[in-house]
């Protein structure tokens, strides 16, 4: 896996940020924060998941956040309508997955870059989030069991561990996501595929490989994705609202540039998105926790800008430094 | 180099190709025959109508006027798929492999190996990179590694395993557009030899240059079009590089 080296220059700054932030922050290195940051990233990192495979074979999907507003209203809707949690958990990923499919014809149909449809789709679909919300946010006051199972306490880790771990069973649909589809991409034929669609498209099709259908079937995937994280964040928090979701594709396409996945396609992985939203989050963390003097904690914000810019420049000049052995 | 078989039919038979794109005319009654075991050149200085008479080939749009006749028999191509799907292959400069992926993963691609677990299939890694080594070793292209991304290798080298690929697949013709513009003169010995290689194991080839040199090292036979008509076929040794270039341009007429 690290092998492949668009993973490996990732990992390590990763990992020397890590030992950085645990030496020279204190409250850094707990079970707590660290649970913290993975509780943090997982949702992003399920949206990043969809994002990373659909840049890789070369486009975008910016209406993540929408789609991840309309999992988590028509599994809040379901629940509250007494539906059976399955069919309920069911149809809040068959549903975004739909419109995600839905983006992929648009782009085989018109032709037009990816970017744009997406963006058109992304408050299109915002807006039927709205139509079918009737605009109102909703809070749920039971607590199903089905809730837990997405996303609560993830107690046999916990017990395992020493006080202040706080992990969440959303860390395992995460893991799983991320196995499933880096296995996907790596171990068989769509997702050679992928990476030859996005590659080079011309000399993908060239040799018989279906282009748009992989791309339109990526499209689901994502928009699959989205509906699971609606799911999982209505399962945290009881709540959904118009608004859920919003920035989440920035927030995405961010951390799979940050992971080593390149903005015109052909490269990339799924490990890389972990990484990516790992990173993020304890960037996010690190900063919040050390209180420098001239960042305010409220504009941590320019500091994680300022990393993934970073990181992206550092991906860049690790690729093209291997293109050239 | 004798011909191994004896056909009565040529390979390759285009029969009065008439190509119309609304009022221009870019090809006006072209017959272009390629036998068996053949390479040949289609020569002409830009605007002649080379490509145009090989998408017509390669199925990429039909003729105006006129038929088209592979291994003795009448084909009509809807797509280029079909034109692959007879053993017509292509190989262009730049749209023939996928940088960012790997020899093997570039040899295979559209036929990958792949082995079930159960309900679950996997890429047999092993056997294709195994595979890859072992056909391209067959031409005679000697890879460092299988593994290695193709971005990584020179122009010659990239022209080399998609010549590979197209022979080990079974390719019956192949379509070499400029094979040798961009390289140097080492590479370009090596292409040329590739060309060689695939003649000998069976195959046709048919490769468009400007480069009337390259012509007479390797072409069995030539073809030069001007103006959307066929100036004439001329087989080794006929004429001289000076006339055939002065054939292209126009200088001579026959």
């Amino acid at each position: 896996m690290l092998a492949d080296s668009a993973t490996l220059g990732p990992f390590l700054t990763l990992l020397v940020l890590f030992v950085l932030f645990s030496l020279f922050i204190p409250k850094f290195l707990s079970w707590r924060s660290v649970s913290g940051i993975v509780n943090a990233a997982t949702p992003i990192g399920i949206v990043t998941i969809g994002v990373t495979l659909l840049m890789i074979c070369g486009e975008f999907d910016l209406s993540v956040g929408s789609l991840v507003a309309l999992g988590g209203y028509v599994f809040a809707m379901l629940l509250l309508a007494g539906a059976p949690p399955a069919l309920a958990a069911l149809l809040a990923v068959a549903l975004p997955a739909l419109f995600g499919l839905l983006n992929g014809l648009l782009l085989v149909w018109t032709g037009i870059p990816s970017f744009i449809v997406t963006l058109g789709t992304r408050s299109i679909y915002r807006g039927i989030v709205w139509l079918f919300s009737g605009g109102t946010l909703i809070q749920m006051l039971e607590r199903p069991a089905v809730l837990a199972l997405f996303n609560g306490r993830l107690d046999v880790l916990n017990e395992l561990l020493p006080k202040g771990a706080n992990f969440r069973t959303s860390l395992i649909w995460f893991l799983l996501a991320v196995l499933v589809f880096q296995y996907l991409l790596t171990r068989t034929t769509f997702g050679n595929h992928i990476f030859a669609a996005g590659g080079n498209a011309q000399a993908a099709a060239a040799q018989g490989v279906n282009v748009s259908r992989v791309k339109v079937i990526s499209f689901a995937f994502s928009g699959a994705l989205a509906g699971l994280t609606g799911i999982l964040l209505f399962s945290q928090f009881r709540t959904v609202r118009v608004t859920t979701g919003a920035g989440m594709e920035l927030s995405a396409i961010a951390a799979a540039v940050v992971g080593g996945t390149a903005l015109n396609g052909g490269v990339g992985s799924i490990w890389g998105a972990l990484i990516g939203v790992l990173l993020i989050s304890m960037l996010r963390t690190g900063v919040i926790l050390m209180d420098i003097p001239f960042i305010p904690a409220d504009n941590f914000e320019a500091v994680v800008g300022a990393t993934i810019v970073g990181a992206a420049v550092l991906n860049t000049w690790l690729g093209q430094g291997r293109a050239k052995r | 180099m004798g011909r191994t078989q004896d056909h009565s039919e040529p390979l390759v038979r285009m029969e009065a190709i008439v190509k119309r794109f609304g009022t221009i005319t870019a090809l006006d009654g072209v017959d272009f025959e390629v036998e068996y075991q053949q390479v040949h050149a289609l020569l002409g200085d830009n605007g002649a109508g080379k490509s145009t008479l090989i998408k017509i080939l390669t199925g990429v749009y039909p003729p105006t006027e006129g038929r088209i006749y592979f291994e003795g028999r009448h084909v009509r191509f809807s797509s280029p798929r079909d034109a692959r799907a007879l053993g017509i292959e292509t190989v262009y400069q730049d749209l023939a492999l996928v940088d960012t992926m790997s020899i093997t993963r570039n040899f295979f691609l559209g036929r990958e190996i792949v082995r079930r677990l159960g309900p679950i299939p996997w890429l047999d890694m092993r056997a294709m990179n195994e595979r890859t080594r072992s056909a391209l070793r067959d031409i005679g292209i000697e890879i460092r590694a299988p593994h290695e991304k193709v971005g990584s290798l020179s122009g010659g080298e990239r022209q080399s395993i998609a010549i590979g690929r197209a022979v080990h697949f079974g390719a019956k013709l192949l379509i070499l557009d400029e094979p040798t513009s961009a390289l140097s003169v080492a590479e370009t010995r090596k292409v040329l030899s590739y060309i060689e290689n695939a003649k000998a194991r069976g195959l046709s080839v048919i490769f468009i240059t400007h480069n009337v040199r390259h012509v007479h090292m390797v072409a069995d036979a030539y073809t030069i079009l001007r103006h959307g008509r066929k100036v004439g076929t001329y087989y080794r040794g006929e004429l001289s590089e000076r006339d055939i270039a002065d054939l292209i341009t126009g200088e001579r007429e026959r």
